[in-house]
């Protein structure tokens, strides 16, 4: 039987992706179709004195120009605080953020009008880097104090650790602003239906916080408001932010129109979230001769842009991990999240996570080198084993046990790579990196997944997913764990994707944490299923329930006879009934592993594991790295679908090497923003190593079949991996992301004199 | 702005069609012909193959292309490979391979695959890589679909080296 779990099995959407078929939200075309374009600010800050629009209305096909003005409802909305307006009120805060939205007939009007409407603008004084926008007198992002979140966690006593250090170690590390780089831009197409509601077509990760979002923008109940997902063209946590989707409902509702919005690639650099830029100071203290980490004190900046978006939430994981994958028995962790005038920072793919492992997995080896010990032995001498707490007091259990694996299998890997002589001209270096990630959206914050299962009068199944496939797999996870459970062939289930009124609500698609809910919820209802067949079947047969049993997808009854569900389920069908059950699953926080000293949001209790070993070459020349190897190794807890997991793994790898290497959201000396992909370099077939996967399968007790969660972890060892590897070769360490020609070359002339 | 009615053969039919001077030949293939499996993903920059079509057996970034230059041309889209549910085997391998995640960019990479193949029928991996390097994915790491195009090149057989 294909599909079997562990197996590689290709999806059932492959075939529309293939063929061109798919529809994106683009694609589809509603009728009498009207067009929304974005007027965005060109400043990093400033007033709005006037918006003037006339010309552009003039324009033949023009229906409307709307602004903040023309807002119904709330004009803020934001997941975490409300700090956002859907279209710029009274002043601007970033370049790219919304001003007003043109609605015309015809995507060359709207365009033309969009060059027709002045916006009359006073600039404003601005700041960009997070640690001066703390400072005294910089300018004001918005009409409060530029941090808007900080945490300071403490475990042990910092004193007593240095006390006991030989070695002190200070070292600074700056990462900076990527884009989620998913191919198909934000979208939104939304439909003004005869009876005043809306439906809204979108590419996101959260339809049913969308749903909410709109109705608060609109002014209107939830009720009124449809949200569909269409096929998603990736996401990474980009598509958790629904600007676009605000905006096409509200063109829709002002104009009584069908209107479809389509970002172009500058303004989803300009004006969608982004990965946060940070900044780490780091002080450690260690014991020469063991090796052992005694103290750490480390401190970030965090700058998530002009509004809130995420910045909060992604900040703690960031501080979470700041300390890695290691027992440190005294630890002081101080993050500071503000506001800048830049474009927004939100959710992406590891959440925090990648950040802070550039900075304590880069430190690792610079320990290492310091103390004169291999770099994999002082992570040896300092991993959390089963038992042990985090600094958040979190204790970790058996699955911790992925990490010594990692190390050994990190060894295998450094010896092989090791022999790899590097041709003329160009110097090799290995180098490694673990990492730890969280999943699940952290203690005190709601996260419950709900799903529902339908046995169809032909004995196949539907799955109403209450959460969006982002294009990594979601569907065909759940669709195989329902054949598990149901013991029936994976091609008898089939998906209808979320859509508030037909599917339950399935939360968001983030954290890791998709499957492991949806496979938990789907198994609860395959159960329940089960036994109202057999309830259904005792009826319709007239024998008693004690003579029927379920197995390998059949009704088996005592006197040997077996019965397809479609027998059964068909004439259920006939009577007007059919077999439906929906089941939820909560994300859990143990008592015992959810200490209550922390905000809301942390602490998180759940981990997967993963190493890379990375192998480059360096031009001497040049200064350029083209990393030639990478060795992963990734615990996932139970492969669902292989191909997906390796999926995971090979595009975690590319976006891995983007960060550490090329990608850059950077402030040119123009003032403007890198905002192309003419700029900003997302790997191409090119720049891609060698990849090697090992997947390491330590059940989790609470997944479904073991599932733990395999989206962000695979990229989070990723540049610390590479940026160990440039050291090992060079003997230049550049703590700042993306590691540069210029930073290499500088490095090796500084050694040499 | 000046209006032109330009000749194609899409997909092996003779299409005419009305459209204004400054069209790419993707906006007429999406907009006006409803081929809406070309993506469009950079904004229409020729950053990204999203949108990659074969002209005159040429993979091109149809974002780049006057529709005007584009008359009496052949064109190739996705949408022209499979016949009816009979796939084209570079489709097939792709499914197969685990070359597609989110999709959005299979179309082009498929059509910058097909062009090569059309003329290379056994290619290295270093020609494959070249043929592809336009079209950007940000999900896969490109490792399968290298993978889907060396399928198809052994006629969709495993590889028994």
């Amino acid at each position: 039987m294909n599909g079997k779990l562990g197996e590689r099995v290709v999806r059932k959407d492959a075939f529309d992706k293939a063929t061109g078929k798919a529809q994106y939200v683009a694609d589809i075309r509603a009728k009498d179709m009207h067009y929304g374009i974005v007027v965005r600010s060109p400043h990093h800050a400033a007033k709005i004195l006037k918006i003037e629009s006339d010309s552009a209305l003039a324009v033949d096909g023009v229906v409307a120009v709307l602004t903040s003005e023309d807002i119904p409802g709330e004009i803020t909305y934001g997941a975490l605080i409300q700090d956002q307006p859907a279209l710029a009120h009274k002043v601007v805060r970033h370049i790219g953020e919304p001003v007003a939205v043109v609605v015309a007939k015809t995507k060359r009007a709207a365009q033309k009008a969009k060059t027709l409407i002045e916006v009359t603008y006073e600039p404003l004084p601005s700041i960009q880097d997070p640690v001066e926008a703390l400072e005294e007198g910089a300018p004001k992002v918005q009409s409060g104090g530029n941090l808007i979140t900080e945490y300071h966690i403490c475990d042990g006593n910092l004193e007593t650790g240095f006390a006991e250090a030989d070695v002190i170690i200070e070292d600074k590390f700056r990462v900076q602003r990527i884009s989620p780089g998913y191919l198909e831009p934000e979208s939104s197409l939304a439909e003004y239906k005869e009876d005043g509601s809306l439906k809204v077509w979108v590419s996101s990760q959260e339809p049913f916080e969308d749903q909410h979002t709109i109705a608060r923008v609109l002014g209107i109940d939830i009720e009124k408001v449809h949200v569909k997902s269409a096929v998603i063209g990736g996401a990474f946590g980009g598509k958790e932010d629904p600007e676009l989707q605000v905006l096409a409902a509200l063109c829709a509702w002002k104009c009584n129109a069908n209107v479809q919005m389509v970002n172009t690639r500058y303004e989803s650099f300009v004006g969608h979230p982004k990965r946060h830029p940070a900044q780490f100071q780091y002080r450690v203290g260690v014991q020469r001769k063991s090796g052992k980490i005694v103290a750490l004190e480390a401190t970030a900046y965090v700058d998530t842009g002009a509004y809130a978006s995420y910045g909060p939430a992604v900040a703690g994981i960031l501080t979470e991990t700041m300390a890695g994958a290691y027992h440190i028995p005294n630890v002081k962790v101080d993050t500071y999240v503000a506001l800048t005038n830049s474009p927004l920072s939100g959710a992406m793919r590891g959440f925090g996570a990648p950040q802070s492992h550039f900075a304590i997995e880069s430190l690792i080896d610079v320990i290492a080198d310091k103390i004169g010990m291999d770099p994999l032995m002082v992570r040896e001498k300092n991993i959390l084993k089963p038992g042990n707490k985090l600094f958040t007091k979190v204790p970790l259990d058996e699955t911790a046990l992925a990490l010594p694996i990692c190390i050994e299998k990190s060894k295998e890997a450094r010896e092989r790579l090791s022999g790899i002589q590097a041709p003329p001209g160009k110097i090799a270096g290995v180098g490694m990196a673990l990492a730890m990630q969280s999943m699940g959206l952290g203690a005190k914050i709601i996260d419950t997944s709900s799903h529902r299962l339908e046995w169809l009068p032909d004995g196949r199944v539907r799955i109403y997913l209450g959460a969006p496939d982002l294009g990594q797999g979601l569907a065909t996870a759940a669709e195989q764990m329902a054949a598990e459970a149901l013991e029936m062939p994976y091609e008898s289930i089939e998906t209808v994707f979320v859509d508030t009124n037909l599917t339950p609500n399935g939360g968001v698609t983030c954290a890791s944490r998709m499957t492991y809910m949806t496979g938990n919820a789907v198994i609860r209802a395959a159960e329940k299923m089960k036994k109202d067949l057999l309830d259904d079947a005792a009826r319709l047969l007239d024998v008693d329930i004690q003579s029927l049993e379920y197995r390998d997808g059949e009704v088996l009854k005592n006197d040997g006879t077996r019965i397809a569900v479609g027998e059964i389920t068909s004439r259920l069908a006939e009577e007007g009934k059919a077999i439906i059950e929906e089941s939820s699953f909560t994300f859990p926080y143990p008592e015992e592993k959810t200490p209550d000293h922390l905000p809301i949001g942390m602490p998180h209790v759940m981990f997967v594991f993963a190493a890379n070993v990375a192998r480059v070459e360096v031009d001497l020349d040049l200064g350029t790295v083209e990393v030639t190897h990478l060795s992963t190794v990734n615990d996932v807890g139970k492969v669902i679908n292989r191909l997906g997991v390796e999926g995971q793994i090979e595009g975690g790898a590319a976006t891995g090497l983007g960060y550490a290497l090329y990608e850059d959201v950077a402030l040119k000396d123009n003032g403007q923003w890198v905002d192309s992909f003419t700029e900003y370099l997302l790997a191409t077939t090119k720049d891609m190593p060698e990849i090697e996967s090992t997947v390491l399968e330590i059940p989790e007790a609470s997944g479904p079949f073991g599932v733990k969660g395999v989206g962000e972890i695979v990229l989070v060892p990723t540049a610390p991996a590479i940026a160990n590897a440039v050291f090992n070769a060079t003997g230049v360490r550049v703590n700042q992301l993306p590691i540069s020609p210029e930073a290499i070359l500088e490095g090796i002339a500084l050694k040499k004199y | 702005m000046q209006k032109l009615s330009i000749t194609l053969t899409l997909n092996g039919e003779n299409v005419t069609v009305d459209c204004v001077a400054n069209q790419t030949l993707l906006d007429v293939l999406r907009d006006e012909l409803g081929l809406t499996g070309v993506k469009d993903a950079c904004g229409g920059e020729g950053e990204c193959g999203a949108c990659t079509v074969i002209m005159n057996g040429k993979a091109v970034n149809s974002c780049m292309v006057f529709a005007g230059q584009a008359d009496g041309a052949e064109i190739e889209t996705i949408e022209g490979l499979a016949k009816g549910n009979d796939l084209h085997i570079l489709q097939k391998a792709f499914m197969e391979t685990g070359a597609i995640q989110c999709g959005f960019c299979t179309p082009g990479a498929i059509m910058s695959a097909k062009a090569l193949l059309d003329h290379n029928p056994d290619p290295s991996e270093g020609e494959i890589k070249e043929a592809l390097s336009g079209n950007l994915c940000r999900c896969t790491g490109y490792k399968k679909m290298i993978a889907a195009v060396q399928l198809a090149a052994r006629g969709g057989k495993a590889d028994e080296r």
